[in-house]
C-alpha cells in the first residue's frame, strides 16, 4: 500500500516534470513582494528605548517616537489581470498563503508568491490580519504559519481571542520614553444558532482587506517582477481615519501600553494601517516600486 | 444500519494496517448520557444539542481534565485550577498557572455550563468547545499547543480506547479533545443545595435567617443574580476596585463597545460559600467584605450600572441585612456537587 502510493507520487512527479519541460521560455513563474517599512520615507531602524540609532518619528499631535519591534500578518494574497480576473495564491491556506513580516528578520521582508500563470498583473490585494474564517489558531491545518506567529520570539498569539495577533508593536514614545505597545486582533465570534434561534455576533473585526494599483503591470512569465510595498507607519498615529494621541495609564481611553486596550482603542489602529473597509482600502500601504 | 457499515468500514481499515496496530476491537455501546435539568434552569446553550454528552465523551473528557500532560511542563491540569471541593473554581486571587505565572483574573466556578449562554468574565466565548484551547496555550496558564498535548497523549493506549470508544476511532484530533471537555463539564450541574430541596418541597425548610436573607435578596439582589442560576448572565459595571493590568478591559476588551468598559458577568451566586475570594480579580476576601463594599459606595463610572447610579452608587444594607444575606447564600452551598 505504502509502496504503490510512493510509486503514484513518483510518478506524478515525473509528469508534471515533463509537463514542465515543454514551456519554451523557462522562468520562474515567481513574483516577489517586497516590504519597506518606514516612517514616511525612512526605512524603519528598530531600537530600544535609549538607541540612537532608532528612527524615530513625530505624529500630527506632536509626539515623538521609536519603535522596538515591528511585526504583521499578511495574508489572502490576490493578483489581479488587466481584464479583472483574480488569481488567489493559496487564499485559504495560511501556511501556503501568509506570513508574518517582521522587521527585525530581514528575511521576512520579501515573501515570494510561485507558481503564478504567466501574464501581466495591475493590481495587487492582500490582507492585513487573518480573514475570520481562518482565524482560529488551527495549528494542525497550518503547523508552519501557527509556528511563525506563536514562537517565543514573537508571541503573536492572542490566546483570550483565539485567533491571531494581526500586528505587534513595541517602542517608545514621548520624550521620556514611555512605553508604547500596540497589539491589534480580531475578538469577533459568531453563535449561528443561539437559543433565540437567530444569530448573534460580538466582538470587532480587524482584518482589513487591502487594495493597491501597480504603476506599472506586474509582467510574469517573461520575468519574475518584484513589487515593492511601503507600509508607512507614519499612518499609525496620523491615518486618514484618527489623530492619535497616545496616553498612559489604565483608564478605558489609554491606548499607549500593553496590551490589547480596549477593541474600541485598537480599532483606531487598525483604521489607521489598514484602512477603514470602505473609503479607505490602502491604509498606510502604497507600491514604490515594479521592477520586471 | 450506519453504524454496522461504519464498523465494518472500520474493520477493513484497521485490518489493512494490522501490522502495526494490535488494538482488539471490541464491540461497545457509547449511549448519550441524560442531562439531568432542573426544573426552572434556564435553556440549554444550543451548543450542547451539536456536542451531547456520551458516557466515554464525558470519562474522556474527564480523564483530559484531570491530566497535568495538558500543559508544557506537565506540571498543571484544567483540575489544578478547578478544584471540585471549591465548585471547580480555586482560593487564590488570581489564576495561577505552570511556574507560578499569574493570570489576569480569578478562576471562575465551573458548574452548570450548559445552561450558559456566555463563558468566561468577559463573555468572551459562546460555545464551551471555544474554551479548552484558551489556557492550554495562554502563557500564563499552560503555555502549550494542541498538537503538543497531542503528542504527548497519542501513544497512551487508555486515551487510544477512549478515543475510540467515544468517537467511533481512534484519532486524536483537537476538536475531539474540546468536544470530550466540554461534555464532561456539561455533566457538571449543581442543584442540591439547601435550596433547591426546599424549593422541590423535600422536607428542608430555612432556618429565620435564612428566610430573612432570602427577603433582602429578592428585595436588593435579584434584578441582577436572577434565574434559578443566580445570574441574569448579562454584564454590568458595578464599581468594583479595578484591575490595574493594562490588559483588562472588562467585556469592551471583546466587543469594542465603549459602555462595556470594566463590565463583567454576573457571577452565578451557587456555591459562593466556596469560591473566596470574589471578584473579577479576587478583590474582596471574604462575602462580608463584598457587602460591606456595595453598601459603603462603589466607583463612580459612566456607564455604572443604572440600579446603583439611582441609589447613590451603593446598595444600603444593615449590619442584620448583611447577616442575613450571607446566611441564604450559604443555602446555595451543594454538599453533593463538591464531593463533600
Amino acid at each position: 500500500m505504502k509502496n504503490s502510493k510512493k510509486y503514484l507520487l513518483v510518478s506524478l512527479i515525473a509528469l508534471g516534470v515533463m509537463s514542465c519541460s515543454n514551456d519554451d521560455i523557462p522562468v520562474a513563474n515567481n513574483i516577489t513582494l517586497e516590504f519597506n517599512n518606514t516612517f514616511e520615507d525612512n526605512t524603519i531602524v528598530l531600537g530600544d528605548a535609549t538607541s540612537s540609532e532608532a528612527t524615530v518619528n513625530t505624529s500630527d499631535a506632536g509626539q515623538v517616537h521609536h519603535f522596538s519591534e515591528l511585526k504583521y500578518v499578511i495574508s489572502n494574497i490576490r493578483l489581479i489581470k488587466e481584464d479583472g480576473t483574480e488569481i488567489p495564491y493559496n487564499v485559504n491556506d495560511l501556511d501556503k498563503g501568509a506570513t508574518v513580516v517582521d522587521q527585525s528578520k530581514e528575511a521576512t521582508l520579501q515573501y515570494v508568491l510561485s507558481d503564478i500563470p504567466s501574464d501581466e498583473y495591475v493590481q495587487v490585494k492582500f490582507g492585513l490580519g487573518v480573514k475570520t474564517e481562518l482565524n482560529t489558531l488551527d495549528e494542525v491545518s497550518f503547523p508552519n504559519f501557527y509556528a511563525a506567529a506563536g514562537e517565543n520570539d514573537t508571541e503573536m498569539m492572542w490566546e483570550w481571542g483565539t485567533g491571531y495577533r494581526f500586528t505587534k508593536i513595541e517602542g517608545f514614545y514621548d520624550t521620556d520614553n514611555k512605553e508604547l505597545s500596540i497589539h491589534t486582533g480580531s475578538t469577533i465570534d459568531e453563535d449561528p444558532d443561539d437559543a433565540t434561534g437567530e444569530s448573534f455576533v460580538q466582538g470587532v473585526d480587524a482584518y482589513r482587506d487591502i487594495t493597491l494599483n501597480l504603476p506599472t503591470n506586474a509582467i510574469v512569465g517573461s520575468s519574475a517582477p518584484k513589487i515593492t510595498i511601503k507600509a508607512d507607519f507614519d499612518y499609525l498615529l496620523s491615518g486618514r481615519s484618527n489623530t492619535i494621541t497616545l496616553t498612559s495609564g489604565t483608564s478605558g481611553t489609554d491606548n499607549a501600553t500593553p496590551n490589547i486596550h480596549t477593541a474600541v482603542e485598537m480599532v483606531k489602529f487598525v483604521d489607521n494601517i489598514g484602512g477603514n473597509g470602505d473609503t479607505d482600502i490602502t491604509g498606510m500601504f502604497s507600491i514604490t516600486a515594479v521592477e520586471n | 444500519m450506519k453504524n454496522l457499515i461504519s464498523t465494518v468500514a472500520i474493520v477493513l481499515l484497521l485490518a489493512s494496517c494490522s501490522n502495526d496496530d494490535n488494538f482488539e476491537l471490541i464491540p461497545f455501546d457509547n449511549p448519550e448520557v441524560s442531562l439531568n435539568i432542573p426544573s426552572g434552569f434556564p435553556e440549554l446553550n444550543s451548543a450542547v444539542y451539536t456536542n451531547t454528552p456520551t458516557q466515554y465523551g464525558v470519562e474522556l473528557g474527564e480523564k483530559l481534565f484531570f491530566d497535568k500532560r495538558l500543559s508544557t511542563d506537565n506540571t498543571i491540569s484544567c483540575s489544578t485550577c478547578h478544584i471540585q471541593k471549591n465548585a471547580f473554581s480555586d482560593h487564590n486571587k488570581k489564576a495561577i498557572g505552570i511556574e507560578n505565572r499569574i493570570g489576569l483574573r480569578n478562576v471562575p466556578p465551573i458548574q452548570n455550563m450548559a445552561f450558559m449562554q456566555f463563558y468566561n468574565w468577559d463573555g468572551s466565548k459562546l460555545k464551551l468547545e471555544d474554551q479548552p484551547l484558551v489556557p492550554i496555550i495562554t502563557h500564563e496558564e499552560m503555555d502549550s499547543s494542541i498538537l503538543e498535548v497531542i503528542g504527548k497523549i497519542e501513544d497512551d493506549d487508555d486515551y487510544i480506547e477512549l478515543f475510540y470508544k467515544a468517537f467511533g476511532d481512534e484519532d486524536i484530533t483537537p476538536d475531539r479533545i474540546y468536544n470530550s471537555i466540554a461534555q464532561y463539564e456539561y455533566t457538571l450541574i449543581s442543584s442540591n443545595s439547601k435550596y433547591d430541596k426546599v424549593k422541590r418541597e423535600e422536607g428542608e425548610t430555612f432556618t429565620e435567617e435564612e428566610a430573612q436573607g432570602y427577603t433582602v435578596f429578592q428585595e436588593k439582589c435579584i434584578s441582577c443574580h436572577s434565574t434559578e442560576l443566580f445570574t441574569d448572565q448579562s454584564f454590568r459595571n458595578i464599581g468594583f476596585p479595578l484591575n490595574t493590568d493594562t490588559n483588562e478591559a472588562g467585556r469592551a476588551r471583546v466587543t469594542g463597545i465603549s459602555e462595556d468598559y470594566m463590565s463583567f458577568r454576573v457571577p452565578s451566586l451557587r456555591n459562593i460559600e466556596y469560591t473566596a475570594p470574589y471578584g473579577s480579580f479576587g478583590q474582596f476576601a471574604t462575602l462580608k467584605d463584598l457587602l460591606d463594599y456595595l453598601s459603603n459606595g462603589v466607583l463612580e463610572a459612566d456607564n455604572l450600572d443604572p440600579f446603583l447610579k439611582e441609589n447613590d452608587n451603593r446598595i444600603p444594607l444593615t449590619e442584620e441585612e448583611k447577616s442575613y444575606l450571607i446566611s441564604f447564600m450559604k443555602t446555595l452551598s451543594d454538599e453533593e456537587f463538591i464531593g463533600q
